[in-house]
């Protein structure tokens, strides 16, 4: 029974699947194109931002293998006594104690006008470099320092680590540097480290160990003593890692030295706190969840939009095959079995545009990885990601996706094709008889979705672990509000037909348009919905990202009000660790031509285990010179007053919506001497960053942090001092700091403000084209269905252009239905992205800001694409012989 | 004195000009001529005749000099009866002559000493000989004081604990080999301090800069935990320990050497070492080292005793061919007759291959066997510059 149903699926699939695929390769293969597009859509995402997160390393991995545990301060950096003090907690244990120290660096660029983030960061991790030899020596680790792999080795007897002690500025970098930059031992290396300019000797090349991933190009690694001098940390180290000596008894090891850290733990004032290098990798996944899932949401945009299409292909075969399937029904094929073989042939397309989309998807994730990396730079943390690896994980995801959700458009499609009757064999199928859009024929239906999406817009994120926040019942609105206008927008449509027939127009093309729009089939209304959701989306991210436009010009116009403004030439990304001696800011703000300063501190700290910024700043400078927009505003002036405001602080919108605070709440602060508590005197607007900032006074930072390191540093000048002129003069005097001009500042943030958006626009513009794409392949099979009404026009005097013209019309008049109803719902999207998904993610307020220039773009786009591709299509329709069987 | 009992004719004439050169440099030595520099050429500090040694100060680290090492060589026996043989050294090596420091360094992180440390556990019952090597530079994982025994590298340590009321001063070792083995032994001096050489200096060559001051116990109790896979067990038995210091070991022409410590069951220690020259000869500095029950040491040279190699075990990892089974024949300066002691290894591989330190060697356990084939005693022999030559190194 099961091989005789296999024959009859076999059969089915030569005669009415394979067959018509063959009879019509441009229309199959712009169907299975439309659906790769999609597919790619989501799949280049996903590795992009894998590759993204993956950027992301605990690159003492790589020198290493993976310690068993680490341990970070509470607060700020570790002193390096701590090391002492371990080893004598620890007794015999036989475990490495590895001290690291990290910061970033970047090549100088001596040009007059720098592009903020145009050279990539170095990430450069300080190790005791004598002391990983040990790590070499145990059979589980890789391969060793100093060894002869290694191009640093001198013919000294202690493997020549004695020439790196000797010259303590020197360097080791990846083969992949080496290569790139035609490296050697021996080569000097120029370099900014905070604001010193230094020049580094290659004293070799990291070891690789095969075991772990390959060392990224931008990892450098010094003595950390010459690290600690060069990052003007001296005596700190960032964190402890700790590498249990291989044997049997690794884990039990680690266990028992875990339980000995905990118990040296002064609960009230941690000293430390212990972690895995799994938690910074898992912090760094949490850190960018929401970013990332926003991103695979929002690449799903081209698939939604390619799944119309592939109802449409499939359910325009049903009908052209109508009579095939009538046949075999009289034979005695069963509907179960034809309802199979449909089935089978959506999977089919799933599986082949799938993979189509991985390999677009792959070429796509190089070019969205460098943009997605940027984000992740400018907004989390140093993401060294040049390059996606293709993903077999994320592949099989992406092709289960296709074939699912080809089945799913293929569902219904299939059960029609199941009922045809045998007694249709007499009835040549057509349009009168379509069967598809039952469903888009209720606007009841319509009007229902668009209520349950008001109804879910007052629902509340999903918290995610970490801090994220993800609005998952935003999204579910905003697929309600595309479905549902989708299918009111057919009515319009038929409104639209209507219209143009009481007009009484003499245009026979128009005429004739007009007549198919009057009761618009399945399919027109299939069509209309598709261009409701690709350009109800693209408008809505139009509108957000212009108001997000304007919202940041406004803060920047306010924010950037002061003279100069001053950081590390090396502060490339919103992570850089580089930052300004006190000796150096110091300095600068004695320089008589400044009339008042802010010196930024910034700082990663926890609050019930969750990150954000605390920022050390002068409150009265920030008042007077950013000019915050007031979300709460203080209710005095005490926390500008820096002998009043001791235990008061000022937060960002971010951080308000993160922790659940507002004027008044009361923050337990991690500091090096414990927990200080400080109360919330107001809540400004900021889009610096999603993870929320808590201002202090800059004296109490220091205090705090224990650190007096800037992050960057503000003038105001004496009245009669040319900003220009000063920041000629502190280049000069500090060429490893970067001094910008507020208005050279301004241009810049925008800049890279738009740069983030570049993902977004790159999505926007897949979707716009696989509904135009769609919009021609639907023009094609309406007309190959009318090809019999087309040879009678053609018959009565029609000529060619006449035809082309009219589904040139048809396909505009269509588009304009989807079109309006598009824009309609964008602006019920835009609403929806600004006040609710976005809100909710970031917890940034926008200014609404419709870009009326750009919706009008947008339209004009989607008509002309429309009516030229109604036109050509029109004209190769006209060209149709009746009986031709596709 | 009685002539050795070997004597073919070739090997009595090598005796004889073995005699007549170190007549002649005691004959200088005598006479001053040999002048000892105080500094050598890089600017460490040369041994001096005559040094007064402060204690527990000179158990201490003492920077001005290249080269240091504190080293333990012990036999334990478990509740059980297992037998164990075990190494504990920790060497000291000056990146820069003292006054001078590296441009990087920290108290943390200095840079002008480098430990090394090796450890090792020998099981003749399993027949599994186990070691490890630790490196580090002086800071806060590795040092050694200036004032007292206090060395330590990772977390292997070896410190001397100052008497207490009724208490004896005694030394602790704490260490580790793989991760397999843990030990804590309690070490008390059974015999005082030795200081082997002449005038408080151990020459060994021709050249007054190869010297070293060489302290040494030559017999302590041993007492402590052994955890063997997870499981402590109470060991008890008997060790060696030897503090030497010195800025060059070697002499123009040696490669390296053999050096033997035996604890003989009636009570008497013996101490020698085989200075090895580039064509496999003796070198005349050698010598043999007597250590009388009171502690009392009289130390002969080369023409009073013989080496004898009666086996090789051959290194499959390094190469090196090492002659470790041999005979020790030499005359009792108390009685002026010659004793035969045949030292044989517990186990055969007992080769440090040396991968962090650079220099292979090896150094094993073993048995002291009379002419009787009883077995009298218990010995570390060690065996260097077999794999390649020392020269420079040390």
């Amino acid at each position: 029974m099961a091989a005789s149903n296999l024959s009859v699926l076999r059969l089915l699939w030569s005669r009415i699947a394979w067959r018509h695929w063959r009879l019509s390769p441009v229309s199959s293969f712009l169907l299975l194109l439309i659906l790769a597009i999609g597919v790619a859509a989501f799949f280049s995402i996903r590795l992009a931002n894998r590759a993204a997160v993956a950027g992301f390393q605990n690159f003492t991995d790589l020198v290493t293998s993976q310690s068993d545990g680490l341990i970070t301060a509470p607060v700020g950096t570790l002193s390096e006594t701590v090391l002492l003090e371990l080893r004598e907690l620890l007794g015999n244990a036989p475990v490495n104690l590895l001290p690291v120290l990290e910061t970033t660096a970047v090549v100088p660029d001596r040009a007059e006008r720098q592009t903020i983030g145009s050279r990539p960061t170095f990430q450069v991790l300080g190790l005791d470099l004598p002391a990983l030899v040990n790590l070499a020596s145990q059979p589980d680790n890789g391969p060793g320092w100093f060894s002869p792999a290694t191009e640093g080795k001198t013919n000294e007897s202690d493997h020549g680590f004695s020439s790196v002690l000797r010259n303590p500025q020197s360097v080791f970098i990846s083969a992949a540097l080496a290569k790139r930059d035609q490296l050697k031992s021996g080569s000097l290396l120029p370099l900014i480290i905070n604001e010193h300019l230094v020049t580094l000797r290659v004293a070799g090349i990291i070891p690789a160990d095969p075991r772990q991933p390959a060392v990224p190009a931008n990892l450098l690694i010094m003595d950390l003593p010459a690290l600690q001098q060069l990052a003007d940390k001296p005596g700190q180290l960032d964190r402890v890692e700790f590498v249990v000596e291989a044997g049997p008894h690794r884990s039990a090891q680690w266990l028992g030295i875990k339980e000995k850290l905990a118990a040296a733990n002064l609960t009230n004032s941690p000293r430390w706190l212990v972690g895995s290098p799994a938690d910074r990798r898992a912090s760094a996944a949490t850190m960018t969840e929401a970013f990332r899932l926003n991103l695979t949401i929002l690449s799903l945009l081209a698939l939604l939009v390619g799944l119309y299409l592939v109802f449409q292909g499939l359910d325009g075969a049903v009908v052209r095959r109508r009579g095939e399937i009538a046949v075999l029904r009289s034979l005695g094929v069963t509907s179960g079995q034809i309802q199979s073989a449909w089935l089978v042939e959506a999977a089919g397309i799933g599986l082949v545009g799938g993979l189509l989309g991985l390999g677009l998807g792959w070429l796509g994730a190089q070019l969205a990885v460098k943009m997605v990396a940027r984000t992740v730079n400018a907004l989390y943390f140093a993401s060294s990601a040049d390059s996606a690896a293709f993903d077999f994980r994320e592949a099989v995801i992406a092709l289960v996706i296709s074939v699912l959700a080809s089945i799913f458009a293929g569902w219904r499609p299939a059960r029609v094709a199941a009922n045809t009757l045998p007694a249709q064999i007499a009835v040549r199928a057509g349009l009168s008889n379509f069967p598809g859009g039952k469903l888009l024929r209720r606007p009841q239906l319509g009007m229902a979705l668009i209520l349950l999406g008001m109804a879910l817009t007052w629902f509340p994120p999903l918290r995610l672990p970490g801090g994220g926040r993800l609005p998952i019942a935003a999204y579910a609105a905003a697929l309600g509000w595309i479905f549902g206008a989708g299918i009111l927008a057919g009515i319009f449509l038929g409104e639209l037909g209507r219209g143009l027939h009481r007009l009484k127009m003499n245009s026979v093309p128009l005429r004739l348009a007009g007549s198919h729009l009057r009761v618009p089939s399945g399919r027109h209304r299939l069509l209309v919905a598709s261009l409701v959701c690709a350009v109800g989306m693209t408008a809505g991210m139009a509108i957000l990202v212009g108001s997000f436009d304007t919202t940041m010009r406004g803060w920047i116009a306010r924010t950037f009000q002061a003279d100069l403004f001053i950081s590390s030439d090396g502060a490339q990304t919103a992570s850089s660790a580089s930052r300004i001696s006190p000796a150096t800011w110091r300095a600068i703000v004695a320089h008589p031509a400044v009339k008042q300063a802010n010196v930024i501190q910034v700082m990663d700290i926890k609050l019930a285990g969750v990150s954000t910024l605390l920022v050390g700043n002068h409150l009265a400078f920030f008042r007077d010179y950013s000019r915050p927009a007031w979300v709460e505003p203080p209710d005095s002036d005490d926390v500008f007053n820096p002998d009043l405001n001791s235990g008061l602080a000022l937060a960002s919108e971010a951080f308000s919506a993160r922790f659940h605070m507002h004027r008044g709440s009361s923050v337990p602060v991690p500091t090096r001497s414990g927990f200080r508590h400080v109360t919330i005197a107001g809540i400004f607007a900021d889009y610096g960053n999603e993870r929320g900032s808590l201002l202090i006074e800059q004296r109490q930072f220091a205090g705090w942090s224990g650190n007096e390191l800037a992050a960057s540093l503000i003038l105001a000048l004496q009245p009669g001092h040319d900003a220009e002129a000063m920041r000629a003069e502190l280049r000069a005097a500090h060429p490893g700091l970067g001094v910008f001009t507020s208005g050279y500042l301004r241009g810049e943030s925008l800049r890279i403000f738009h740069q983030t958006f570049a993902v977004t626009y790159a999505l926007e513009l897949i979707g716009v084209v696989v509904a135009v794409a769609g919009l021609a392949f639907t023009m094609a099979s309406l007309l190959w269905e009318r090809r019999e009404d087309l040879n009678t026009l053609r018959a009565l005097g029609l000529r060619r252009e006449e035809l082309a013209s009219a589904a040139a019309w048809e396909g505009a008049l269509t588009a304009a239905a989807g079109v309006v109803a598009g824009l309609a719902v964008s602006l019920a999207l835009g609403w929806l992205l600004i006040y609710r998904i976005n809100k909710q993610t970031f917890g940034w307020t926008l200014q609404t800001d419709r870009p009326w220039g750009q919706l009008a773009a947008l339209a004009l786009l989607v008509l002309a694409s429309a009516a030229v591709a109604g036109w050509f299509v029109g004209r190769w329709a006209a060209r149709l012989p009746a009986e031709r069987e596709e | 004195m009685t002539a050795m009992p070997q004597a073919p004719t070739p090997a009595k004439k090598h005796l004889l000009a073995t005699r007549l050169v170190a007549a002649a440099l005691l004959l200088g030595w005598m006479s001053g001529a040999a002048e000892i520099p105080r500094l050598t050429a890089d600017g460490y500090a040369v041994p001096q005749p005559g040094r007064y040694f402060v204690f527990p100060r000179d158990h201490g680290s003492h920077p001005e000099f290249a080269i240091e090492w504190w080293y333990i060589t012990g036999h334990l026996t478990a509740a059980d009866q297992s037998q164990f043989g075990f190494q504990a050294t920790f060497f000291r090596r000056a990146l820069v002559p003292p006054g001078l420091t590296n441009a990087s360094s920290s108290a943390s992180f200095g840079s002008s000493q480098i430990y090394l440390a090796h450890m090792a556990l020998v099981n003749p019952g399993t027949g599994k000989f186990i070691f490890q090597e630790k490196l580090n530079r002086d800071g806060w994982d590795a040092y050694a004081s200036t004032n007292t025994m206090d060395v330590r590298n990772g977390n292997w340590s070896l410190r001397l604990v100052s008497p207490q009321a009724g208490r004896p001063e005694f030394y602790q070792l704490q260490g580790t080999v793989a991760a397999e083995v843990a030990f804590a032994l309690k070490l008390i001096p059974r015999k005082p301090l030795v200081i082997f050489g002449t005038n408080g200096v151990s020459r060994k060559a021709a050249d007054p800069r190869a010297s070293s001051h060489y302290l040494t116990f030559p017999r302590l109790s041993a007492a402590g935990t052994l955890t063997l896979n997870e499981t402590n067990q109470a060991v008890a038995g008997e060790a060696w320990m030897d503090h030497e210091f010195s800025s060059s070991q070697l002499g123009a022409g040696q490669v390296g050497w053999d050096w033997l410590s035996l604890q003989l069951f009636d009570g008497r220690e013996l101490m020698a070492y085989r200075l090895r020259r580039q064509d496999g000869s003796t070198d005349p500095f050698s010598t043999v080292a007597w250590i009388d029950l009171a502690g009392k040491v009289v130390q002969i040279g080369p023409d009073q005793f013989n080496w004898s190699v009666c086996a090789h075990w051959q290194s499959l990892q390094s190469g090196a061919d090492y002659p470790s089974l041999v005979r020790l024949q030499a005359i009792n300066p108390a009685t002026s007759r010659p004793e035969s002691f045949m030292v044989q290894p517990l186990v055969a591989d007992q080769e440090l291959t040396g991968k962090l330190g650079g220099v292979g060697y090896w150094e094993g356990a073993c048995r002291v066997l009379d002419e009787n084939k009883t077995v009298i005693g218990r010995a570390y022999l060690e065996l260097t510059g077999y794999g390649e030559s020392l020269r420079g190194k040390f």
